[in-house]
């Protein structure tokens, strides 16, 4: 028997299970990440956790013509396609274990440390590379790192990040970071410290548009007390973590997608809120405030498309 | 006038715009009196008998269509609908309720030049008076006087109504009025009765004065503010100046008070009082009505200054008593001393400190009753700035309800007091500049009209510590009429300064107009520019940062230029709180807040009347926290 530490890792013909005491991840090659992950019983992905590039386009944005000029990211968030996959076993690449390379394995194996990298390639004209890496650790954390490569022909990016979707509506979620909606160039009067959330609030901007964006965090947790599974009727909250690993990140928890935000004129037009969409964001472009049918955001806080964009960070059992 | 003393309504007057006020009182302070002391401390006065409430109504889509004898004694007016008063027509669901920003609300539906704007014989008869697009609505009042104001003269006072009134008591024609945000009022003595009275109102859509009154806001009318009846005493302050100076020291001053007297003074006393903050006596006399207006030019050797940290309010109370000793009203009044000027490098100086603007500008709003606001939604604004660190605000761009100036003064709250002007359809389309059909202009036809707004913020006005600034008016380019308006202030008011940002388009006026440079939205590379290139005239931002949805980025680089310039004095965050309205929802029956263009309404900006850093139902923005943070660091 393999020590208690160690991961369970299940060779499957389309997936690869990792797997510990309370927890289950399943890596599905054909969707293209994770497709379930489930800690203490309880499941957290609704669909694979996918690069996110699109904010809804805010007021400044259209009166700018932002959202106009960058609208190949509209596309890359909605349909970006992973390209190859690359398998990991204790930092060493191995051959795709799928059959009949995966016929050598048994049920019984098992790994210190196990990474999966989602080569993803955007849909703009020139494509470009992300890379997405699941690495996870002994005990069941997942280290996250979601590489995007510059590319000067691109437009600027309206966000960079990483965007999960929870099959039900998070109940709460606290943070350590900056009071209130904070945006790079909107962050000088959030407080720091520690807050609770109820529920996922939406600022009711007129037209629905980004918001809800949290600069300068160090980790979110975001708890639930239902799952969609017909046996699991407890209403005792969980939670999941959201940590940084060296650089503090972004994050927005709100019940939609920026497309279900795009697509509505009022916020009445929104959909119930039945799940939790959380974007753990690497860069994010201002809100800009000069005026709002022109003038740009100023350029600190522009997001060249040119630069490589990096960010890690971990989830974690809370 | 011509049409003073007019005994019929012409309908004409709304195609004329050197006809705009018809046998109206004058213009005159804001002041109220009381008939005792007890009243005044209650404030309540018997003086005055409040005609708000539910008024008959009947609405014509057309000036055509309207009951044209409804003001008639015996009119039956049983089959008219009822009208909350005060409220706006479209409120009640008459009107379509329509958004548009700087474009004429009939873009589209009905062409239009003002009057004389093509030519000097261009009259255009007919252009409001004849026009299917000009609503009308008709009020009846029925009421009876009170006992308590019988026996005096008495006036009936509107306070605000969009945007032209005929009225008529019992038959009789009363009077003509525009100016949509300052009071009407007319004299009822000779026509009232002992029983019933019958009040009508005709109110128009639509005038000349539309011209004048193309603010970027929900375009609605109807009597949106008090109306009420007012008696007078026998012997009556039908006018105050109060002036406090401060002396060069900023330790001493001088207090001048005057008293413009209605009815038959002879016999009666002016008793004035005068108490620090804490009720302690610190001056009082005692003059004859017939001396003189000037009943009080004393020096104060000691004085608190007022300001925003510290809004310190000296209490004067006037009393007026006849012959036998008998008290016929009391006036408190309360005032600070404080001094704005332009220093000899200049800097905008407030009492020997440089100003510094952390302004909003503030539309009157609320969801349920648009510019129909409640004395809670001013208390609620007042609460929202001082917890913010908003010191000023910008009456944008009309005056306000009587109250907020007087919260504004006891708060210590800097205020720009703009009149009720824009003109902005006749001058910048599709946002550029094009002023051949700009008005007022240099038109003579058009600068009586423009003079007596100005003359209204004024007079009404004109006692309120708060207001530091008259502002002109707003983006309504700039002509003579206009440097008239600025030659008006300066002559009555030489002890604030005058606002106006217009002349930015039409730069020859600028030695004429403005004791400022006011631009809106210039970016601070714009304003650096300004300033680092011999400015004549110390800097401020009538409008900048544009708070339309998820915005105020950036604001660091303006608040930056605080450090930097002297001359940099702030500006005004537009605006203040959005503009929408609140209706049940359609589908789920909940109650929701809609813009520009959910109406149906044609042409229109949509969304562009959500700018504010409050939500329509006054909770705060996110962006808030950070305007907050900016303006309580200066």
């Amino acid at each position: 028997m393999a020590n208690t530490n160690q991961l369970k890792v299940i060779y499957g013909d389309g997936t690869l299970g990792v797997g510990g005491d309370d927890f289950h991840y399943i890596f599905n090659y054909g969707r293209g990440g994770i497709e379930s992950l489930v800690i203490g019983g309880k499941e957290w992905c609704y669909r694979e956790p996918k690069p996110t590039f699109w904010r809804a386009t805010t007021d400044n944005d259209r009166g700018n013509g932002f959202s106009v000029k960058s609208a190949q990211w509209l596309g890359a968030d909605m349909f970006s396609t992973v390209k190859s996959i690359d398998v990991k076993i204790n930092g060493q690449l191995i051959d795709f274990p799928i059959a009949p390379e995966n016929n050598k394995y048994s049920n019984h194996e098992y790994a210190d440390e196990v990474a999966v990298v989602f080569h993803f390639e955007t849909n703009t004209v020139p494509a470009t590379p992300v890379d997405v890496t699941y690495t996870v650790q002994p005990g069941g954390s997942i280290l996250v790192n979601a590489h995007y490569t510059g590319n000067q022909n691109l437009p600027e990016l309206p966000v960079f990040g990483m965007r999960f979707i929870m099959p039900t509506p998070a109940t709460r979620f606290d943070y350590e970071g900056l009071s209130g909606e904070t945006y790079p160039d909107r962050m000088a009067g959030g407080e720091a410290g520690v807050y609770h959330v109820d529920g996922l609030p939406v600022a009711k901007y007129l037209v629905p548009q980004d918001n809800g964006v949290h600069m300068a965090t160090k980790w979110v947790t975001i708890t639930r007390d239902s799952v969609k599974s017909n046996m699991d009727n407890s209403k005792v909250p969980f939670s999941l973590k959201f940590a940084q690993v060296d650089q503090p990140f972004a994050f927005s928890a709100l019940p939609y997608t920026a497309e279900e935000f795009e697509n509505a004129t009022h916020i009445e037009e929104l959909p119930l809120p039945r799940r939790t969409v959380v974007s753990i964001l690497g860069a994010v472009r201002g809100v800009g405030g000069i005026d709002s049918w022109g003038a740009d955001v100023e350029s600190d806080y522009h997001i060249s498309a040119g630069e490589d964009i990096d960010l890690t960070f971990k989830i974690e059992r809370v | 006038m011509s049409h003073e003393n007019a005994t019929q309504a012409d309908i004409g007057w709304l195609d004329d715009p050197e006809v705009f006020r018809v046998n109206e009182l004058p213009a005159h302070s804001d002041h109220r009196f009381y008939r005792t002391a007890d009243e005044a401390d209650a404030k309540h006065s018997s003086y005055v008998q409040n005609l708000n409430g539910d008024w008959r109504f009947a609405y014509a889509k057309d000036p055509q269509s309207r009951e044209l004898n409804f003001y008639e004694a015996d009119f039956d007016s049983s089959n008219f609908d009822t009208l909350r008063v005060p409220g706006l027509v479209e409120f009640a669901g008459y009107n379509q309720i329509h958004y548009i920003n700087t474009l004429y609300p009939w873009e589209g539906k009905a062409y239009r030049r003002p009057a004389y704007t093509m030519g000097p014989n261009e009259k255009e008869l007919g252009m409001f008076s004849e026009a299917k697009d000009n609503h009308v609505g008709q009020y009846v009042k029925k009421f009876t006087v009170d006992p308590a104001l019988q026996g005096n003269d008495i006036r009936i006072r509107f306070e605000g109504v969009e945007t032209a009134m005929y009225a008529w008591l019992n038959g009789h024609f009363l009077g003509y009025a525009e100016d949509s945000f300052t009071p009407h009022e007319f004299d009822l003595t000779p026509y009232l009765t002992d029983g019933e009275n019958t009040l009508a109102v005709e109110v128009f859509n639509r005038s000349t004065a539309s011209f004048l009154e193309d603010q970027d806001m929900f375009r609605f009318f109807g009597i949106f503010r008090d109306v009420s009846l007012i008696a007078q005493p026998a012997v009556h302050v039908e006018d105050l100046s109060i002036k406090p100076t401060v002396n060069d020291d900023f330790k001493s001053g001088k207090l001048q008070v005057g008293a413009k007297l209605a009815g038959n003074p002879a016999g009666a006393t002016l008793q004035l009082n005068v108490t620090d903050a804490n009720g302690q006596p610190v001056y009082e006399t005692k003059a004859t009505a017939e001396s003189d207006d000037r009943i009080a030019d004393t020096p104060f050797d000691q004085i608190h200054l007022w300001d925003n940290d510290d809004p310190y309010l000296y209490n004067l109370t006037l009393t007026v008593t006849d012959q036998s000793g008998k008290v016929l009203e009391v006036i408190p009044y309360q005032f600070g001393f404080r001094r704005i000027e332009i220093n000899q490098d200049k800097v905008i100086m407030l009492n020997n400190k440089r100003l510094l603007i952390k302004g909003v500008n503030r539309h009157e709003w609320d969801a349920k009753s648009g510019r129909t606001i409640t004395m809670a939604d001013m208390k609620a604004d007042i609460a929202t700035f001082k917890k913010n660190n908003i010191n000023a605000v910008r009456t944008c761009h009309y005056p306000d309800h009587i109250s907020w100036y007087y919260l504004c003064d006891t708060n210590g709250i800097y205020m720009m007091a703009e009149n009720n002007l824009e003109s902005h359809g006749t001058w910048q389309k599709n946002g550029a500049v094009e002023p051949s059909d700009n008005v007022p202009g240099s038109l003579p036809q058009w600068k009586q009209a423009v003079l007596d707004r100005a003359r209204n913020n004024y007079e009404t006005f004109k006692n309120h510590t708060s207001i530091i600034f008259w502002s002109l008016g707003n983006e309504s380019y700039a002509g003579d009429d206009i440097a008239a308006m600025n030659a008006y202030y300066k002559k009555v008011d030489p002890s604030r300064l005058v606002h106006y940002e217009g002349v930015f388009h039409n730069p020859k006026y600028k030695p004429q107009i403005s004791d400022v440079e006011s631009r809106m939205y210039a970016s601070p590379k714009e304003i650096s520019e300004y300033l680092d290139d011999n400015p004549q005239k110390p800097f401020i931002l009538c409008e900048y940062m544009h708070d339309m949805g998820n915005s105020i980025g950036g604001m660091k680089s303006y608040m930056d230029l605080f450090d930097k310039y002297p001359m940099y004095q702030g500006g005004f965050i537009w605006d203040f709180i959005d503009q929408a309205v609140e209706v049940k929802d359609e589908v789920t029956g909940q109650k929701v807040l809609r813009y520009g263009g959910d109406f149906d309404d044609r042409v229109s900006d949509y969304e562009f009347s959500g700018d504010g850093l409050m939500f329509a139902d006054r909770t705060e923005k996110p962006a808030m926290q950070e305007v907050k943070y900016y303006y309580g660091k200066y």
